[in-house]
């Protein structure tokens, strides 16, 4: 049997047998999703293969990120053994991860728009039932369904307009020019989907929201890697291979409008969170605006840098969910202003959440720093021809700045900072969930020291070309002199070594003073940037809602229906007096 | 095998670490002894802050109770190794204009951000309510100068039509009108960058006493000055490439205008530190984000019709 079709098969039906026997539902999906990771590296390996059944097609570009998707799934699974121990649908948890890597490899591996809107369309299911996985789910995972289900209704459009225009619903059977009515509408309804998929603005309001249900596990899965890896590949496939993106098109100035509005946007949301896990949800929102601007520019490096974000998003950020879900674990908080303090208890967790921060944050040597700088290089080149590049590029530079702010306040307020009642007590997490947030951190440093001679030349280039030129930022070089750095300033340590070396209660103005008087949380670290004059309009505007399609479609069609009930008074005249009323004009339009 | 050793020179003693150290040290000085006179004061001796650094390198350190030592110990050396690193890519685009990699400049601007942010966590570390304090003030005041900082800096991009440092450095933007203002806006945020008067807000000596520097002592306090020091080397000669079109040292002349230019960022810096009252964190973000951005967007327009 042809190995996509058993990665196809195998995750979806062996999340059958986890539903049946909950207990043993941990080993099979450890061994389930190995042998997935293992069956998708050899497909990788291979390069090319056919799957005459159901058409499945993979390539290196799309192999790759399925490698990638598996990877993630087998990640989550590990470190599940540990954290989820307590959960009661375990069986259930289980079985909607091996769904959703078997659809993910469906999506992936489709040739045809039909095979790829049924896996896609399948893929929301576990999606909702992970969301509400703890029984908590209610609003938040009808949020998701109906956000995530309404695009793929979109998508549908779009794929009829396609097979109406061409006959065919071959992925890339023919280049579609956006230069009419007809393939615009088509490519922005399958646009709905990939970015509800990767939550992009506007359809971005569910992940928050799920954050505040959802397992740290389930959005370091979903929201953080694999929802971004489908998503951008759905807009990475729609944009090079069936309607190609011109630089300086219309529809080009719409993506990077898109993505600058989102990375700003999110990360002002993620800069006055008060909860740990909706904070890191925020920024799961504003990094793939780095993404869509990056694929928006329509030119090969922006494309590339934007396909490397995606990778490099997907391994910081899970990466990022899991630690808070350690912290979650090992003290029973996600408040902010009741952490603090932990990087001597859990210092491995600490340092893990120290290089994918510096990561996202896009600090060198590590791998944001990389997929940043291609994409602002790819601006750069756009100012040849447009002025608007500056406004991108400022919306970029100055998202990374405030990413890096957030940052700063969850590393100060649940790390450093002073212990709490909830912290004083917090010990390492076992080493079943330390190891998997360990594994991401090093991709993080592997991925930026040798971001040209792995990640790109087998993960990136396949899909965009060879663009690799001579004379670029070099990683590798810039580390080894960072690390030299590091040496000497440690050798001026040890030359100040004579004095010898005390511990001492810190210096609070030499008075004694309670420790919980003088706490600076972090939470009210940017409470300045809030009170700012236009920024507090805005931010009260987001608080209510303002900005949240979901709401604004809930709220039109609630008042279309109270119109409707306006009109449904239960009172008989008032009725025979519309019917009446209807008879009139029935008639007049008759008789006319 | 040279080349390498080559640049482990170049980075760890020429025009790397101990060499922009130096020039920082003497710039330190002449800040310092200007400020005095200014204040009818007699000011340090000329070797005050080298002798600074040695005397604290003799002093015994004391650690923070409670506090993860390796971060707090190990905060000061990000910093200088990353600045030590600008210093030397600034020189080598400035010495060889077609030497350095496309978009040094971007990798020189984000670098640039490694100092601040190593004071952030150092302080952030040190389980003090007042560093804690400071480092919230450091890290919105990189928000506030970060967004007029960029944009000065391509506008010049735009000027000079090069992204590379030695494209940059070929080019005297400050000669018109667009390069001017983009200068001034590139300048204070130079100054708040610097922890200078009237933004050292984050230090803020009398208020929150030094801010993330405050449990700081020996040497990991003399690992911040130092680079402090090399900053107020990298700062300037930023600003000289950017804006004064570079440095040339092959020649006497080249040498003496070189010096001449840095002169005089450093006078326009001690000009603005010794002239200003102290700011409140609100109203630098306040001005950052209002005035100084809508001048330097209007600098960029500038650009962009050529003036």
């Amino acid at each position: 049997m042809n190995l996509l079709n058993i990665a196809l098969i195998l995750p979806i039906i062996t999340a059958l047998i986890c539903f049946a026997f909950r207990n043993a539902a941990k080993w099979i999906a450890l061994i389930v999703s190995a042998i997935v990771l293992i069956f998708s590296v050899f497909i990788f390996l291979s390069g090319h293969m056919i799957s005459p059944w159901l058409m499945l097609y993979s390539a290196p570009f799309n192999s790759g990120i399925f490698m990638a998707a598996a990877f993630f799934t087998f990640i989550v699974v590990l470190f599940s053994q540990k954290s989820a121990e307590g959960m009661e649908r375990i069986g259930e948890y289980y079985g909607y991860l091996l769904i959703t890597i078997g659809a993910a490899a469906g999506v992936l591996f489709a040739t045809d728009f039909m095979t790829l809107l049924f896996f896609w369309g399948m893929l929301g299911i576990p999606l909702y039932l992970l969301v509400g996985i703890k029984g908590n789910g209610g609003a938040a995972a009808k949020k998701t369904l109906i956000m995530v289900g309404g695009s793929d209704a979109l998508m549908m459009i779009g794929i009829a307009l396609i097979w109406v225009i061409n006959g065919s619903l071959m992925i890339g059977a023919a280049r579609l020019p956006l230069n009419n009515s007809f393939t615009i509408i088509a490519y922005l309804s399958l646009l709905a989907g990939a970015f509800a998929k990767a939550g992009v603005m506007p359809l971005h309001s569910w992940i928050p929201d799920a954050s505040e249900v959802a397992p740290s596990e389930v959005m370091a899965f979903l929201p953080a890697s694999l929802d971004k890896l489908l998503g951008i590949y759905l807009l990475a496939r729609i944009s090079i291979d069936v309607f190609p993106v011109m630089p300086n098109s219309m529809i080009s100035i719409l993506l990077m409008a898109i993505g600058s509005i989102t990375i700003l946007a999110a990360v002002m949301g993620a800069l006055v969170q008060h909860d740990f896990k909706k904070l890191l949800s925020f920024h799961a929102i504003s990094q793939v605006g780095y993404m869509v601007l990056g694929i928006g520019t329509g030119l090969p490096i922006g494309i590339a840098g934007g396909l490397f974000h995606m990778f490099n998003n997907a391994v910081y950020k899970s990466c990022l969910f899991l630690c808070q879900g350690s912290v979650a674990q090992a003290t029973g908080e996600t408040k902010i202003e009741k952490l603090g303090g932990l990087a001597a208890a859990m210092p491995v967790t600490f340092y893990v959440f120290l290089i994918a921060a510096f990561s996202i944050s896009g600090i060198p040597p590590f791998n944001g720093f990389v997929s940043k700088w291609m994409i602002f290089q790819s601006l750069i080149e756009l100012s040849k021809t447009s002025p608007l590049w500056i406004i991108w590029l400022a919306a970029a530079m100055f998202g990374s700045a405030f990413t890096l702010a957030s940052f700063v306040k969850l590393i100060h307020s649940v790390f450093l900072g002073s212990p709490t009642v909830a912290t004083n007590k917090a010990r390492e997490v076992n080493w079943q969930m330390w190891l998997p947030t360990v594994l991401l951190a090093l991709l993080c440093v592997v991925f930026g020291v040798f971001a040209f001679s792995l990640p790109l030349k087998y993960l990136v280039f396949p899909a965009t070309g060879w663009i690799l030129m001579p004379g670029w930022w070099e990683p590798g070089l810039a580390t080894g002199l960072l690390l030299l750095g590091l040496a000497a300033g440690a050798l001026i340590y040890l030359a100040g070594r004579t004095g010898g070396v005390s511990v001492k209660p810190p210096y609070i103005g030499g008075e004694l003073i309670e420790e919980s008087a003088t706490r600076v949380t972090g939470a009210e670290f940017y409470n300045t940037i809030r009170e700012m004059p236009v920024i507090k309009h805005i931010y009260s505007a987001a608080e209510a809602r303002f900005f949240d399609i979901y709401e604004i479609l809930s709220g039109f069609s609630r008042g279309m229906s109270d119109i409707l009930s306006w009109f449904h008074n239960g009172l008989l005249h008032t009725y025979l007096a519309w019917m009446l009323l209807g008879g009139i004009v029935i008639i007049w339009v008759l008789i006319r | 095998m040279t080349d390498s050793l080559k640049l482990i020179f170049g980075y760890l003693i020429f025009p790397g670490l101990i060499f922009s150290a130096m020039v920082g040290m003497i710039a330190c000085w002449i800040d310092r002894k200007v400020t005095a006179r200014l204040q009818y004061r007699k000011g340090p001796p000329w070797y005050q802050p080298l002798a600074d650094i040695l005397k604290l390198l003799g002093k015994e350190m004391i650690v923070p109770e409670g506090v993860s030592n390796a971060v707090f110990l190990a905060a000061p050396l990000f910093g200088l190794s990353a600045a030590a690193l600008v210093a030397l890519i600034l020189w080598q685009g400035n010495l060889d204009r077609s030497a350095g990699f496309i978009g040094d400049l971007i990798a020189a601007l984000y670098l640039l951000t490694i100092p601040s942010l190593a004071m952030i966590i150092g302080g952030s570390s040190s389980r003090n309510p007042l560093s804690a304090l400071g480092a919230s003030r450091e890290m919105k005041l990189i928000l506030a100068y970060e967004l007029p900082f960029t944009i000065a800096v391509f506008t010049i991009v735009v000027k000079a039509g090069s992204i590379m440092i030695g494209g940059v450095a070929s080019h005297t933007a400050v000669l018109s009108v667009s390069g001017l203002i983009a200068f001034l806006v590139a300048l204070l945020a130079a100054q708040a960058k610097m922890g200078f008067v009237p933004f050292d807000i984050a230090e803020a000596e009398q208020e929150i006493m030094a801010g993330p520097l405050l449990e700081y002592s020996g040497p990991g306090l003399a690992l911040f000055k130092l680079t402090k020091d090399i900053l107020f080397f990298v700062l300037p000669l930023f600003l000289i490439t950017l804006f004064l079109g570079g440095i040339e040292v092959t020649t006497v002349a080249g040498i003496i205008l070189a010096v001449l230019k840095y002169a005089l960022i450093l006078v326009l810096m001690v000009l603005i530190k010794n002239t200003n009252p102290r700011l409140k964190i609100d109203q630098a973000v306040r001005f950052f984000w209002g005035p100084v951005t809508l001048l330097a967007i209007a600098g960029f327009i500038f650009a962009v019709i050529g003036w």
